[in-house]
C-alpha cells in the first residue's frame, strides 16, 4: 500500500463516526502480542474524539455547564463531524461553534445558546489578542484644540462587542463564580456587552443604550468627536461635549481606544 | 558510546499552571521546553509568561503540527509561525515528532505513525531537509508511541530513525517512555531499539508517565515515571553519556514540589550513572 493510500485511509477511519476500521485499512496493520490491531485502531480514534471534545469543553465551560456532559458531547461530536479542525493548533477548533449552532438547531433552541457560544468565544479572543498600545490620557492632554473636532478612534485589538438579547453575561457570570445556575431568559430589552483585555486579565462591561450608540458610531460609522457631540446634542443639548468627554474618558481608561489617523 | 552534542542538563515541560511559581520561585530547573503551538499567538498572558522565563531560563521549543511525514504540502504559515517564534525565544534547538498529525484536508491532531518504508524515508527526509533550511538549523525529531504499526515496513523504528538521521542531517529526541510503550505494543525488546540509534545525533531525552493496562500501555503524560522506565533511562544513560533530559506531564498536573521532585530523582540518578561512567573511563 502506498504511503499515501495508507494515510488518507487512517484519516478517514479518524474521522468517522465508527471505531471499526475498514478491512482494507485493517490489512495493512499489525498490532502487538496482546495488542490486536482494532483495539489499537480504538485508541487512536478514541483519542481524536476525547482530544477535540476537551478543547470545546474548555473554550465552551459555561455551554457544557448548560446542557450537561451527553447533549454536550452530542452537539460537539456533530460540530467536530462538521467542521473538522483545519487549523494546525487546537486554539481555532471552536471559531465556528456558535454559528454551528444557529444551522444545527432550530432557533427556540439555537437562539440563547448561539449567544453564550458567541459570549464565550469573545472572551477566547480578547484572552490572546495582539499587544497594542491604546490610546491615553497624556495622549489627549498633548492634543491640540483644533485636533479635538476631527479627532477619529476606533477598538483596540483585545476589545469584542456583542449585542445580548438573553442573560448571557448572568449565565457566563454564575459558572465564573460557581454559583447557582439561574437559567436562560430573554432580556427585556437587548444590551451591548463590551469585553476587553486589559494588561493580561479580560474583563467585560454592559454598556446602556446611550453609550453603546456613540460608541458604535465611533468605531463602526467613523464619526469623529465633533460628529459625537452633534449626534449627543439631540439628548444631552449644551451637555453633549461634557458627556461625550465623560465617556471618552472612560473608554480611555479602559483601554478600549486606538486613534485611527484620518 | 557516547553522545557528543552539547548537555542542557535536567529540564521541565512548561504548563501554564505553573508559570507563577517559576518567576516567583526561580526552581531550579536547568531549563524549560515548551510546546511551540500554545505560543503561536499574538499576545496575552502564554506571550508574557514565555517572555519572562526565556530571560531567565534555556528554553527548548517543541512541535507537535509539524507533522513531518503527512499526505500534504509542508505549511509555510506554520513554519513562518515557527521561525518567527525561534526569533522571539531563541531556543537551543527545535524539535517535534517523526510522524503525521495532518491529513489530506484536516488536522488531526495526533502524533501518527510513519510506515517504516524506503518510500516514507526518502519522502520524511526531504522534508525534514527543507525544514532546516526554513530554520537553518538541524530539527530534532523524536519517536512517538504507537498502538499500530504498518504491515509492509521495510525497516524497524530504529533503523528508520538510524537512516532518516543519515539522509537529512536531523538529531534525534529519545522518549524513553515512548519506546517503553511501544515496545510493550508491538513485542520488541526496548534496548534494541535504544541501542540501534546513532549515540552521537541523540540531542535530548524524554522522560514521561504511561497508563498501564496490561495487554496494553497507553502514552497519556499523566503519572509520573514509572520504575520500569527509570531503569531504561540508566541503563539509556550508561550507553549514551550526559544527554539534556526532560520530564514531561501534561495532565493530572502535580503540585510544582512534587514535580521538581521527580526531576530531582532525574538528577540524581543521572549524576550517580555519569559519575560511574567516569569511574570506569
Amino acid at each position: 500500500m502506498r504511503l499515501i493510500d495508507w494515510q488518507l485511509a487512517f484519516e478517514s477511519y479518524l474521522l468517522g463516526e465508527q471505531s471499526a476500521a475498514c478491512p482494507a485499512l485493517s490489512a495493512h496493520l499489525i498490532g502487538g502480542p496482546t495488542l490486536d490491531v482494532n483495539t489499537g485502531l480504538a485508541i487512536y480514534h478514541n483519542a481524536y474524539q476525547a482530544r477535540l471534545l476537551e478543547v470545546l469543553r474548555g473554550d465552551y465551560p459555561v455551554i457544557w455547564h448548560w446542557l450537561g456532559d451527553v447533549e454536550f458531547e452530542q452537539l460537539a461530536a456533530a460540530y467536530i463531524r462538521q467542521s473538522p479542525s483545519v487549523h494546525f493548533s487546537l486554539r481555532w477548533l471552536g471559531e465556528s461553534f456558535e454559528p454551528f449552532i444557529r444551522q444545527h438547531l432550530v432557533p427556540e433552541q439555537s437562539a440563547a445558546l448561539a449567544e453564550l457560544a458567541a459570549l464565550e468565544w469573545a472572551f477566547t479572543l480578547a484572552f490572546d489578542a495582539p499587544e497594542c498600545k491604546p490610546l491615553t490620557l497624556q495622549d489627549m492632554a498633548i492634543l491640540s484644540p483644533q485636533d479635538w473636532p476631527t479627532l477619529r478612534v476606533c477598538p483596540s485589538a483585545a476589545v469584542q462587542w456583542l449585542e445580548c438579547a438573553y442573560n448571557s453575561i448572568a449565565l457566563w457570570r454564575s459558572v465564573k463564580d460557581e454559583s447557582g445556575f439561574p437559567g436562560s431568559a430573554a432580556l427585556k430589552a437587548p444590551h451591548v456587552v463590551v469585553i476587553w483585555r486589559s494588561e493580561l486579565v479580560c474583563h467585560y462591561r454592559s454598556v446602556e443604550s446611550g453609550e453603546a450608540r456613540a460608541l458604535k458610531g465611533m468605531f463602526q460609522e467613523d464619526w469623529d468627536f465633533a460628529e459625537l457631540c452633534s449626534d449627543l446634542a439631540v439628548s444631552y443639548g449644551e451637555g453633549a461635549p461634557l458627556q461625550a468627554v465623560t465617556w471618552l474618558k472612560q473608554w480611555i481608561h479602559d483601554g478600549w481606544l486606538k486613534r485611527r489617523e484620518s | 558510546m557516547s553522545a557528543s552534542l552539547p548537555c542542557l542538563g535536567y529540564g521541565l515541560g512548561l504548563r501554564s499552571t505553573y508559570y507563577q511559581q517559576i518567576l516567583e520561585q526561580s526552581p531550579a530547573v536547568d531549563w524549560f521546553e515548551v510546546v511551540s503551538e500554545n505560543f503561536m499567538v499574538q499576545g496575552g498572558k502564554a506571550l508574557y509568561y514565555l517572555d519572562a522565563i526565556a530571560e531567565r531560563y534555556p528554553v527548548v521549543m517543541h512541535g507537535v503540527s509539524l507533522s513531518i511525514g503527512g499526505p500534504h504540502a509542508l505549511d509555510p504559515a506554520y513554519l513562518n509561525q515557527l521561525k518567527l517564534l525561534a526569533e522571539r525565544v531563541r531556543p537551543a534547538w527545535i524539535s517535534d515528532h517523526l510522524c503525521w498529525s495532518r491529513g489530506n484536508a484536516h488536522q488531526l491532531h495526533d502524533l501518527l505513525p510513519l510506515p517504516y518504508t524506503e518510500e516514507s524515508l526518502y519522502y520524511v527526509a526531504e522534508r525534514v531537509r527543507q525544514v532546516q533550511d526554513v530554520l537553518q538549523r538541524p530539527l530534532v525529531l523524536e519517536n512517538v508511541s504507537s498502538y499500530v504499526r504498518s504491515a509492509d515496513d521495510d525497516f524497524s523504528e530504529w533503523q528508520f530513525l538510524e537512516a532518516l538521521s543519515r539522509l537529512s542531517g536531523c538529531e534525534l529526541l529519545l522518549d524513553v517512555n515512548n519506546v517503553y510503550v511501544s515496545a510493550r505494543n508491538h513485542g520488541f525488546d526496548p534496548w534494541t531499539f535504544i541501542q540501534g540509534l546513532p549515540a552521537n545525533k541523540v540531542r535530548q531525552l524524554h522522560l514521561a508517565g504511561h497508563s498501564d493496562y496490561g495487554d496494553y500501555v497507553i502514552d497519556t503524560h499523566d503519572h509520573p515515571v514509572s520504575d520500569s522506565v527509570w531503569a531504561l533511562y540508566e541503563r539509556t544513560l550508561e550507553y549514551l553519556g550526559p544527554v539534556a533530559t526532560l520530564l514531561e506531564r501534561d495532565d493530572h498536573l502535580p503540585p510544582f514540589e512534587e514535580l521538581l521532585g521527580e526531576l530531582q530523582k532525574a538528577r540524581e540518578l543521572g549524576d550517580s550513572v555519569l559519575a560511574r561512567r567516569l569511574k570506569c573511563a
